[in-house]
């Protein structure tokens, strides 16, 4: 009698605080605007693909939020939309006439309930890292990229569904920011100006990084601009020539 | 058994009630209007800033709707359609704010390629929103192995209030505002059965919101 009634009240327990879930869903658009010329490789990582953000939330039980499965889908539209041309690697190294690989990172998830905010929002805030990568894997520039999405809950039955829509505006509103201020980046802008040059070669004894993280890294002394590649033109002596003309450089 | 006929009868007699609604509209004209064949109107919510008064999805598609149908129907694109072929320059952190951003946006070639593709003829955002602004009384249920029922009393005070600003795509210059009001009480008293007297206030406010805006775009008197 006592394992029928300790069964049920665990199991009321359970509905009570039990995990809740919410995993973005749905189509993202296509940037509607000019193609920035350039061909990138997207190296969407396996731990940005399973991203999934964890939190227990006092009185409101544990939540999960998934955003890594949407990220292929996004940065497919997000790239067709920005780049001249783009690829899905696995690596960030690429072959020419590919100018580089971006790699996007999510650095950090956050969400906050109406109660918790006392206003009849549903929140999500994610912060991305967006690296360039030359050809042959050097860092071309890193730059953080902070994403905010709302959903009230006047339009949003369950909280799950709100929170589901706030991560999906917060995703749109990534997707908004990329597009409108890719071209803006200090160091794409620098590297785009310069021909899309290979980045230099890092000095011996250099400071590597930047342990915050928060800042830019702009490739440090002008390379002369190499031969312009376009996926259009197939990879060629002549392109390897000009990195290894970049590379002697730089060093 | 009489008893029951006489409260079925009751409940579907006060079913068919509902609460009282007070509207009230007004507009503003700055210029000229009119839509010709192939034109077309969207009604978007203003998402820029997280404020109470961000206007419902029901409210938006429910102007949006009303524009549409009935015998003069206008042609109206919907708000995701919109934001989704317009991407990114519609969404919350990028929509223009007032009509001088316009212009700016417009000399996007491709932006504006796609406003003249869709026909768009006029923008409207709309701010606002319905809260509860009073609720008096009291209510409870009761449920026994015998049956159960509910007494008491509740009311309950709407009030809507929205504003729609009108933008002319063609000319980049605001060419009005409409401004929705509504305010109603509901009841709900319970006698057994608990019979709800909805006060529909910001169907209400829907409602005439939309009538005005399809006169205003379409009329310049």
């Amino acid at each position: 009698m006592v394992r029928p009634l300790l069964l049920l009240t665990c199991l009321l327990l359970g509905a009570c605080t039990g995990t809740k879930r919410a995993a973005v869903e749905g189509a993202f658009p296509i940037p509607l605007m000019a193609k920035t010329p350039v061909n990138l490789g997207i190296y969407l990582d396996e731990e940005l693909v399973a991203y999934e953000h964890k939190e227990t939330i006092e009185k409101k039980g544990q939540w999960e939020v998934s955003i890594g499965p949407a990220q292929p889908a996004l940065f497919e539209n997000l790239a067709t939309g920005v780049f001249e041309s783009h690829t899905f690697v696995a690596t960030n190294v690429i072959d020419a006439p590919w100018d580089g690989v971006l790699k996007p990172t999510i650095k950090e998830v956050q969400f906050s309930l109406p109660d918790q905010t006392r206003s009849n929002y549903y929140e999500v805030w994610i912060r991305y890292q967006f690296q360039l990568f030359d050809r042959k894997g050097g860092l071309l520039g890193e730059w953080q990229l902070p994403a905010y999405g709302k959903a009230s809950n006047k339009n949003h039955g369950s909280a799950t569904t709100g929170l589901q829509a706030a991560a999906m505006a917060a995703c749109r509103d990534a997707m908004a920011f990329f597009s409108i201020n890719f071209n803006r980046e200090p160091a794409i802008r620098q590297w785009l100006a310069a021909g899309k040059p290979l980045a230099p070669a890092p000095s011996p004894g250099a400071a590597s990084g930047d342990p915050q993280g928060t800042s830019t890294t702009v490739p440090q002394g002008a390379a002369p601009a190499p031969a312009v590649n376009t996926p259009a033109s197939p990879a060629t002596d002549a392109d390897d020539a000009a990195d290894a003309s970049d590379e002697g450089n730089s060093a | 058994m009489n008893t029951v006929r006489q409260l079925a009868f009751l409940s579907a007699l006060l079913g068919t009630l509902s609460g009282c609604v007070t509207a009230t509209v007004q507009q503003v004209r700055q210029t000229e209007t009119a839509m010709a064949e192939g034109d077309s109107i969207v009604v978007l919510g203003r998402r820029n800033r997280p404020s109470q008064a961000e206007a419902e999805l029901d409210f938006i598609d429910c102007v949006s709707r009303n524009i549409a149908g009935g015998n003069d129907g206008l042609q109206v694109i919907t708000e995701q359609e919109f934001m989704d072929a317009m991407f990114p320059w519609f969404e919350p952190r990028t929509a223009p704010l007032n009509t001088t951003d316009l212009p700016g946006l417009l000399q996007e070639p491709l932006l504006a390629s796609r406003l003249r593709e869709i026909g768009l003829k006029y923008l409207v955002w709309v701010e606002g929103s319905t809260k509860r602004t009073a609720q008096a009384g009291t209510l409870s249920c009761t449920l026994t192995a015998a049956g159960g029922g509910c007494f008491g009393f509740l009311s309950w005070e709407n009030d809507s209030s929205y504003e729609a600003s009108v933008w002319d795509a063609h000319t980049a210059k605001t060419a009005g505002r409409v401004s929705s009001d509504a305010a109603g009480t509901s009841y709900m008293p319970a006698l057994v059965v608990p019979i709800p007297l909805i006060a529909r206030v910001q169907n209400s406010a829907c409602a005439s919101m939309a009538t005005q805006l399809k006169d205003f775009v379409q009329n310049s008197s």
